[in-house]
């Protein structure tokens, strides 16, 4: 072991890497929990990567083969529903852990100069997930998430100028067909995992380059701070430790609470009762069923996208709308906390009611 | 009398250069409803509906009588020496018939159209005691209707299969119509609980038999002792063809038994269980001819039973584990091949007892054994997966347990 | 965090035993992710097949006028060839009570036992108690192999 490094180290200088390696530290607070959160995403990534890799070898998109297939690793592939579970199971624990980092973030103010390009890289990686969900939802082809792809690409189509457009780019035609398969297999395993990883990249070098954040509040305080340890080895065999549970966690999951596959999509048949999004959409679903048909000038729905889509300009600009987030006690610092847990208890609750409608 | 008539004529006058009303001084002037005269509103009610009318005809084509004599009542009906006025009971075969029996006329209006029903309808019961002179029996009218006649596949005709039943029953499960025939009126009440009746009346399913299906309609006839097979063979068929080639098909004619009726009854007829082979038991069904102890019939009887029986518990525990493992998650679709195989020749086993010989019973359940077998071994094989996947993820967490415990060994050591 | 040394071992050596346990753990954990990942890669025993298009025999095995039942997907399809050598296929599920039809050559028609209901070849459904015909499926033949597929509207 020793000598292959010391191999590497004769052709490429390991020390630079040594060194700034043991000067990133990790502040240790009541907030230090926090920090793995992101990784916890990272690693759920990963996975995906992984299983999503593994399930391509099997899995031929297409209306006659796509749900067949599916059905084949499941149960004649060896170990294909583990594969298939886990990769079900950690696309909703990545996303679970996304929002999760995201609203730490947020209350920590992390976002301030200078991270604003962290945070912004981090929301659009927050939007690639969700069409990681929302594409990937549609592959196996059964009948609700045909049904749900039906009213969800209706939901763009909703929007004005571009909702035409949008619609018919989405599902390849006027109808949810086996083209909209096609294409949405593409976006999922070709186009989504490109954009992903290159902004995965920024943002975790972005992280490395300028260390972990403190909250405001612990800067102007430092007794509240308990030391820090070093990023290597220490954090990042803490890390290992927490990636290992969360792995078995999943693969756990994926045993015990299968998702299951259900009947094949029938385009011809009605849609089936209880046609429900993936739960991180439900909080937008569930808006938009609430809104009147008319609201105002505009359609209800017309009304309830461009409010989300606003709201996520704000959300997706908040490092610059927040001047004085790096003083705890300013007013508009405090108002935007304030905000935050209006937006994060209307998402709780609106995922909530979905589900019990 | 006389002024009431002459100003109906006046009436039908006036009618009669209307444009919505037909040329038809019958049906003009019997719409006109006369308190002297409550039979035409019951006449008038349904006849728009009436296939007759609809293709054209007139109520003169039955009546007699002169439709075009729209202002004088007397030359449409009374002077008219073609009226017939209401047509008697023992008359109407021969009035019906009058088109109905000729294939040149009829052809007008259906090319394949049938012209045998007057003759059928003499050769049977009904026709054969009207000839006699009895007038209560059924004439084409009580099954068809009289004025709003619809076509027999009308689905509101009174002979359209779902309402055949009834229809018999109007006369057939009335006491005091039947008195004096010496036959029993409970007919329809025991076919409503029959597995015939249920399919017909609740299931709606029109290719289940009504009455008609076994005694036949414009001939009806109750069938004899040596056909009564044949009639219940037009359905089911392997059955008949199993049981007329038996020797019990033999030694029933000789004793003049009635076939199947004999085990199954007629218009009670229930689903058949296993319990009518039980020997020994209230159900046991050969003990009504056959003496119970030690006689051939009940050790076939049980033999057959046995053969039956293990093959439906096979199946059961069969469908049983397929269901548990399909409880449990697992892909089980595949087995459901065996397992309608195991169905289809359970099926096939229970009609194989009508060859009343063991050995072909046996042979018939051969493949049902080997299936259901099939079945039961798949459904294992898929709850063995079960087990191991979850031990496979057992060692797993044991592994990463035992990791997780040595990090943090490390991590409290660095 | 740093050290704490409150055993009796010396610590560097306490330190070796746990990188040598943590070596071992992590052999052993690797074992047991590595081994499902080994089964799945390894070519299942059933080749893919999809139920869209089912193999129902080679041509050589039909002769004229006979008839077999295969199974597509968990519905039966019977394939039958005629006098004229042409293969027709058909769902094989009486329209009636859901009973296996089958062939008969001496008729040319299509049989269900249950209760007499009988189909001609083209499956329309033309005695007995069949409420409605069968539904056609496409039979091909693609060299020497009898292929069955759904049909056009699906």
């Amino acid at each position: 072991m020793n000598k292959i490094v010391q191999w590497i180290d004769e052709r490429i200088s390991l020390e630079a890497a040594r060194k700034f390696a043991k000067k990133k530290e990790v502040p240790v607070f009541y907030g230090t929990v926090w920090y793995y959160l992101g990784g916890v995403a990272l690693f759920l990534f990963i996975i995906q990567i992984i299983t999503g890799i593994l399930l391509t070898f099997y899995y031929q998109p297409g209306v006659n083969t796509a749900y067949e297939s599916v059905k084949f690793i499941v149960s004649k592939v060896e170990y294909g529903w583990l594969i298939r579970e886990t990769h079900s199971w950690s696309a909703n624990l990545f996303i679970f852990f996304i929002f999760l980092h995201m609203f730490t973030v947020f209350f920590a103010k992390a976002y301030r100069k200078p991270r604003e390009m962290t945070w912004m890289t981090g929301m659009l990686l927050l939007l690639v997930a969700l069409g990681f969900g929302f594409s990937g939802y549609l592959l196996p082809w059964n009948e609700l998430s045909f049904f749900a792809t039906r009213v969800g690409t209706e939901i763009a189509g909703a929007l004005p100028v571009v909702g035409d457009f949008l619609l018919k780019f989405l599902r390849a035609g006027d109808e949810v067909s086996g083209a909209t398969l096609t294409r949405f297999y593409g976006i999922h395993v070709a186009v989504l995992p490109l954009i992903a990883i290159t902004l995965l990249v920024i943002h975790l070098l972005l992280v490395q380059f300028q260390g972990m954040s403190v909250p405001p509040k612990l800067e102007k305080n430092p007794a509240l701070r308990r030391g820090a340890i070093p990023f290597f080895p220490n954090f990042v065999l803490r890390d290992l430790t927490v990636w290992l549970i969360v792995f078995n966690v999943v693969a756990l999951l994926a045993l015990l609470f299968p998702w299951e596959l259900g009947l094949k999509a029938d385009p011809l048949a009605p849609a089936p009762a209880g046609i429900r999004p993936e739960w991180y959409f439900m909080f937008m679903f569930q808006t938009l069923k609430q809104i009147p048909a008319h609201f105002l000038f505009m359609e209800g729905e017309l009304f309830g996208i461009l409010v989300f889509l606003v709201g996520g300009i704000i959300w997706f600009l908040v490092p610059f709308l927040d001047k004085h987030a790096g003083d705890p006690d300013a007013v508009s610092s405090k108002r935007w906390t304030r905000i935050g847990i209006i937006v994060l208890a209307f998402i709780i609750v609106m995922t909530i009611w979905g589900y019990l409608v | 009398m006389k002024t009431r008539i002459v100003l109906l004529g006046i009436f039908c006058l006036s009618l009669g250069y209307g444009d919505v009303v037909r040329k038809d001084a019958c049906y003009t002037c019997h719409q006109v409803v006369d308190e002297d005269r409550d039979d035409d509103a019951k006449i008038m009610t349904h006849i728009d509906q009436d296939i007759h009318l609809q293709v054209g005809l007139s109520c003169a084509d039955c009546h007699g009588g002169d439709p075009t004599a729209f202002d004088d009542p007397d030359a449409a009906m009374w002077d008219n020496d073609d009226f017939l006025g209401a047509i008697e009971r023992g008359d109407q075969p021969e009035v019906c018939g009058k088109c109905h029996s000729d294939p040149q006329f009829m052809r007008q209006y259906t090319a394949s159209v049938r012209t045998d029903e007057v003759q059928q309808y003499w050769t049977s019961q009904h026709g054969k005691l009207l000839q006699q002179g009895d007038e209560h029996v059924a004439v084409c009218t009580s099954c068809h209707g009289v004025h709003g006649i619809l076509k027999k596949d009308d689905p509101r005709s009174p002979v359209y299969a779902t309402h055949v039943p009834e229809t018999c029953n109007r006369c057939h499960g009335d006491a005091d119509t039947m008195a004096g025939y010496g036959i029993p009126t409970d007919q329809y009440q025991q076919y409503k609980t029959s597995v015939h009746g249920k399919a017909l009346l609740e299931n709606n399913d029109i290719g289940a038999p009504a009455c008609n299906d076994c005694h036949g309609n414009h001939g009806a006839m109750p069938p004899n002792v040596v056909t009564i097979a044949d009639i219940c063979g037009t359905c089911h068929v392997n059955n008949r063809q199993l049981f007329v080639s038996s020797h019990l098909n033999y030694d029933m004619l000789n004793v003049g038994a009635k076939q199947c009726i004999e085990c199954h009854g007629n218009h009670g007829i229930q689903p058949p269980s296993e319990e009518l082979l039980h020997a020994g038991t209230k159900t046991f069904v050969c003990q009504s001819c056959h003496d119970l102890h030690g006689e051939k019939a009940a050790v076939l009887a049980t033999q057959m039973d046995s053969v039956i029986d293990s093959l439906k518990r096979n199946y059961d525990q069969a469908r049983a584990l397929i269901s548990t493992a399909e409880q449990k998650g697992m892909e089980v679709s595949d087995l459901y091949e065996f397992l309608d195989e195991a169905h289809r020749s359970l099926m096939q086993t229970r009609t194989s007892i009508h060859s009343f010989n063991i050995q072909t019973v046996r042979e018939t359940a051969g493949p049902g054994m080997k299936a259901s077998t099939n079945a039961l071994e798949g459904a294992r094989r898929s709850l063995q997966e079960y087990d191991r996947r979850r031990w496979s993820l057992f060692f797993m967490t044991l592994a990463a347990s035992f990791l997780v415990v040595i990090l943090i060994l490390k991590i409290r050591n660095m | 965090m740093g050290t704490d040394s409150g055993t009796s071992l010396p610590s560097a050596s306490r330190r070796k035993f746990i990188d040598y346990l943590l070596g071992g753990g992590i052999l052993a954990w690797l074992g047991t992710i590595l081994y499902p990942l080994y089964r799945y890669l390894t070519p299942p025993k059933v080749a893919n097949v999809s139920v869209n298009q089912v193999e129902a025999g080679l041509v050589k095995d039909f002769p004229l006028n006979t008839a077999k039942i295969v199974r597509f997907g968990r519905k039966p399809v019977i394939v039958i060839r005629k006098k004229t050598g042409e293969f027709t296929a058909l769902t094989a599920t009486c329209t009636h009570l859901d009973c296996t039809v089958q062939y008969k050559s001496d008729a040319e028609i299509i049989w269900c036992a249950c209760h007499n209901g009988k189909y001609d070849l083209n499956g329309n459904n033309i005695s007995g108690p069949p409420p409605k015909p069968l539904t056609r499926m496409v039979a091909k033949v693609q060299k020497d192999k009898v292929i069955v597929m759904r049909g056009e509207e699906a």
